[in-house]
């Protein structure tokens, strides 16, 4: 296993960092997505019912349907890694969208509107800021579960820690077959923590303190 | 049930216990404690002061560190819990009904464990939601969420009530009521008690409460220390300490008003006028009485009005001159209730009602303030207190044939007790006696307390 | 990560009204439909024809049902009483060290932890459920937990103070309490559990994964979306069955 690492160093982090960042983008877009949709959808009930089952009954199909869907329109590569993990991060963090957005005391809202404050500015000064620990709760999640579909993902060639996993699987009882998925295992799991961690971080950084439990 | 002098209820003796958590100080050191048969025992204090820990004691929800407990003179300590809590009634805060459960099924759960047939418990939880004032078709198959919290209260107070057990513990359960609901579930339980005669320990941290509701209130202070034992009237006459005092709070005869009832002094007669009748007649009546003013009622003989000699002589017949009613109190109803209505009404004076709303008679302010006045001089019963202190001396506990035990004290806490009520007798035999002779001569036919008033007798009367 | 999970179980169980409980089965029926209408109708070719043979489907079908059911009864039988276990008094202390280990665990990638689990037990369905079990374990033991903590503790002082055994109390007023947040998590694992089965495919332990496979690894893309597409409606078929339970089983009076 040592000198399994030691030769191969470059490699895994090169993999994790590519891992890594697949996840992290593909987190950020899906953020602003959400953010986008959930602003569209927040005041109206009906729509934000809509967005809802639509979220639920994404996260119920499997990540790995999903992928197989995404290779006739997209080919191999990047492009359906990206598509999928997007999709994925995206449900969770609407559905914390919507509810952080209702969760806005309404009375907070008319306050900011009856200093002067621009609907625009009331949304960006008063309730995304409210709303935030709730979306980035979101956030943790979608990361943590996308990390997982990311691996799963190298199945069509995309980046990232899968494919240690998957070549392990190919030769299998093969030299170093197994040192490479117990890496890609691990690995994987060293980033979610890490990710995990600057997350809490980010929310330290961007929460007001007048709001933090 | 229907006998309704029958005492159902269970002497309870706390020998000597203590609770203690740990190597800290004990939640409870030491306690010995009796509970009458068929009275209603009010533990007051501060929070901490282990009153609770004390109750959950009773029914071994915390087992006691040492001592034992008796219950009808039978040792409970060693007993299985579970068969002794199924033999004594909890209420808590809210009730503590099952949610998952019809309030039917909540009533009916300590019979289902005792196995009664499903026909007995059916037939017993409807008697008791009719006893605490649920019609049992509308609420019976209702599940808690659909009650409001009175009415959830109510339920915990019938499932307690439900295998007729002899004891009941409540803790603190009127204390997530509105004020409103709450002096109605007092009163409820004012009455539910005097039908059922239970031996009841409430603990409670409202003072005017324990005022209210209970024959005897235990005064604790921290680590369970039993400050005073005594009626209520005992204790707003003559508190045993500054710790009592300063817990009473300014005001106690303000509090005692919680204790005596309108009936209980003397109200003022009226003429009375009955709607429609010659006003020429009525108004030979107010002039024969030397009063100005009558009342008057409706054909059921309610108050419904006040009416003065000048607008009678404008009037062939009986009206009403105005239409702002009058204030009425029941004849039930505590001084404190009917102060509350004259101020609440802005009015002087308030009509007296009794059964069926008829005209009693009227209660003026004026009638209330002497109250006050006379109550804080009133001469308190000598009753003799149950064994209650923290000395650790037990007292010996002598089991007679039939049934009741009885206490031998040690000695030197026979001491303590006369010393305690020659003290508080001598107290007020020296500036009192005159203020209370004042007060008596005064001329019964004002608005002043009766002559003999006898409160202290109205614990054992409220019906 | 503790709260991740925690927040990940509360993102999958938003409550179900009726409306959505009917509307979803018409869907799904409607696109069943269609696809049984496009298979027969569709112009196949012959690799085509035998990988979507309807009896090998039908086959397909039934060991993914297999592998989801039996992995899930293995994790209510383990994970359930577990859970009680570490909520009674003298196993808390050690409850906060399963759930750390536990939730590390559920960071690690479900396709590693299959190819894992085949090393060590060989290719086949067995190694595929026991990482299904290992999966799906922690959102049914972690609701359970959270379930029964979440009992007022003053329900349950009552229910003793009335004189139920603490087995009675368990029985009678905590789970049936705890009953709703539970149901909760056995639908996450559920839908967890028919996710990862498809993965099941890797190490030849069968299920609808292998239509997908075989659509990626011969390049037939009719069979690789008719695959795909027949693995997301079985998986919210599977999602709607839960639901319903998961409605008919709590109490009413909650």
């Amino acid at each position: 296993m040592g000198s399994y690492l030691s030769d191969r160093w470059e490699q895994i982090l090169s993999a994790s960092w590519q891992h890594f960042s697949l996840v992290a983008q593909c987190l950020i877009l899906a953020t602003v997505i959400a953010i986008a949709i959930a602003a569209f959808c927040y005041q109206n009930k009906t729509l934000s019912g809509i967005a809802n089952s639509v979220s639920a009954v994404g996260l119920t199909i499997p990540s790995f349907a999903l992928i197989g869907l995404m290779i006739a329109p997209l080919g191999f590569g990047v492009a359906p890694a990206v598509t999928v993990v997007t999709f994925y991060c995206l449900l969770p963090i609407l559905r914390n969208a919507l509810v952080g957005l209702s969760g806005v005391d309404r009375s907070l809202v008319e306050a900011a509107r009856g200093i002067g404050m621009s609907r625009v500015a009331t949304f960006f000064r008063v309730e995304l800021p409210l709303a935030w620990p709730v979306i980035l709760a979101g956030m943790r999640v979608s990361a943590q579960m996308t990390m997982g579909v990311a691996a799963v993902s190298a199945y069509v060639l995309g980046p990232g820690l899968g494919s240690f996993i998957f070549s392990g699987l190919s030769r299998l009882g093969g030299a170093n077959s197994f040192e490479s998925v117990v890496t890609g295992v691990v690995a994987v799991v060293v980033i979610a923590l890490i990710l995990d961690g600057l997350l809490v971080l980010l929310g330290r950084l961007t929460t007001s303190r007048g709001i933090r439990v | 049930m229907s006998n309704s002098s029958k005492i159902t209820g269970a002497t309870i003796l706390l020998e000597n216990v203590t609770k203690s958590y740990g190597s800290k100080k004990p939640a409870v050191n030491q306690l010995t404690l009796e509970i009458p048969a068929g009275q209603t025992v009010m533990f007051v204090g501060p929070s901490g002061c282990g009153k609770t820990t004390t109750l959950k004691m009773i029914n071994r929800l915390i087992e006691p560190t040492s001592g034992r407990i008796v219950i009808n003179g039978e040792d409970v300590t060693k007993m299985n819990g579970d068969d002794l809590r199924r033999r004594i009634g909890y209420v808590i805060q809210a009730g503590g009904l099952l949610p998952h459960l019809t309030v039917g099924a909540n009533v009916g759960l300590v019979p289902k464990m005792l196995k009664w047939d499903k026909e007995r418990i059916r037939q017993r939880t409807d008697e008791l939601l009719d006893l605490v004032s649920l019609d049992p078709e509308i609420y019976r198959d209702r599940y808690p969420k659909q009650l409001s919290g009175g009415q959830q209260q109510r339920v915990g107070v019938a499932r307690a009530l439900a295998a007729d057990p002899p004891v009941l513990l409540m803790d603190e359960p009127f204390g997530a009521v509105d004020p409103i609901t709450r002096q109605r579930l007092q009163e409820e339980l004012i009455h539910v008690q005097a039908e059922l005669h239970k031996t009841i320990v409430f603990v409670t941290h409202d003072f005017d409460e324990a005022v209210k509701l209970g024959d005897w209130i235990v005064i604790f202070n921290e680590g369970g220390k039993i400050e005073q034992y005594g009626t209520p009237e005992q204790i707003l006459a003559h508190p045993a300490n500054e710790f009592v005092e300063d817990f009473i709070g300014s005001g106690a005869g303000l509090k005692q008003l919680g204790l005596a009832r309108v009936r209980d002094v003397r109200m003022r007669q009226l003429p009375t006028v009955d709607l429609g009748e010659d006003a020429a007649a009525a108004a030979n009546r107010l002039t024969e009485a030397h009063a100005i003013r009558g009342v008057v009622l409706d054909q059921h003989d309610r108050p419904v009005g006040w009416i003065s000699r000048r607008h009678l002589e404008k009037m062939s017949t009986v009206v009403l001159p105005d239409e702002k009613g009058v204030p009425t109190v029941g004849e039930s109803s505590t001084l404190d209730d009917a102060l509350d209505t004259m101020l609440v009404a802005g009015s002087s004076e308030a009509a007296v009602t009794g059964a069926r709303g008829r005209y009693r008679g009227v209660i003026t302010v004026n009638t209330v303030i002497r109250a006050i006045e006379g109550l804080s001089h009133e001469a308190v019963e000598e009753v003799s207190v149950p064994v209650g202190h923290n000395t650790g001396a037990i007292p010996v506990a002598t089991t007679a044939e039939n049934g009741v035990i009885t206490y031998e004290m040690a000695e030197d806490d026979q001491q303590k007790e006369d010393e305690w009520l020659t003290s508080a007798n001598r107290e007020w035999s020296e500036t009192d006696r005159q203020k209370w002779e004042n007060y008596s001569s005064l001329d019964p036919a004002e608005d002043v307390v009766g002559e003999d008033p006898n409160l202290k007798g109205s614990g054992s009367e409220r019906a | 990560m503790s709260a991740t999970t925690s927040e990940k179980t509360a993102d999958l169980t938003a409550g179900s009204s009726w409306k959505a409980l009917v509307i979803q089965p018409i869907a799904l029926a409607v696109i069943l439909g269609l696809m049984v209408w496009w298979l027969f109708a569709a112009d196949l070719t012959e690799t085509e024809r035998i990988t979507l043979d309807p009896g090998y489907l039908w086959g397909l079908t039934l060991q993914h049902l297999k592998l989801t059911a039996v992995s899930a009864l293995f994790v209510l039988i383990t994970a359930i009483p577990l859970g009680i276990l570490l909520t009674r008094r003298p196993f808390r202390g050690v409850s906060g060290l399963f759930m750390a280990l536990a939730n590390i665990g559920q960071a690690a990638p479900i396709v590693g932890l299959i190819v894992l689990f085949a090393f060590w037990m060989g290719f086949g369905t067995p190694a595929a459920m026991v990482t299904l079990v290992a999966y799906a374990f922690l959102p049914v033991l972690k609701n359970t937990m959270v379930g029964l903590d979440a009992v007022d503790a003053r329900l349950i002082e009552a229910a003793r103070g009335m004189g139920m055994s603490a087995l009675t109390v368990l029985w009678k007023v905590e789970l049936p309490l705890a009953v709703p947040v539970m149901l909760a998590g056995i639908r996450t694992a559920l839908v967890l559990l028919v996710g990862s089965a498809t993965l099941a495919t890797f190490i030849d332990g069968g299920g609808l994964g292998l239509l997908i496979t075989t659509g990626v690894n011969l390049a037939l893309d009719r069979v690789l979306i008719f695959g795909s597409l027949l693995v997301a409606v079985f998986a919210l078929i599977i999602d709607w069955i839960a639901r319903v339970v998961e409605y008919l089983a709590t109490p009413k009076g909650l």
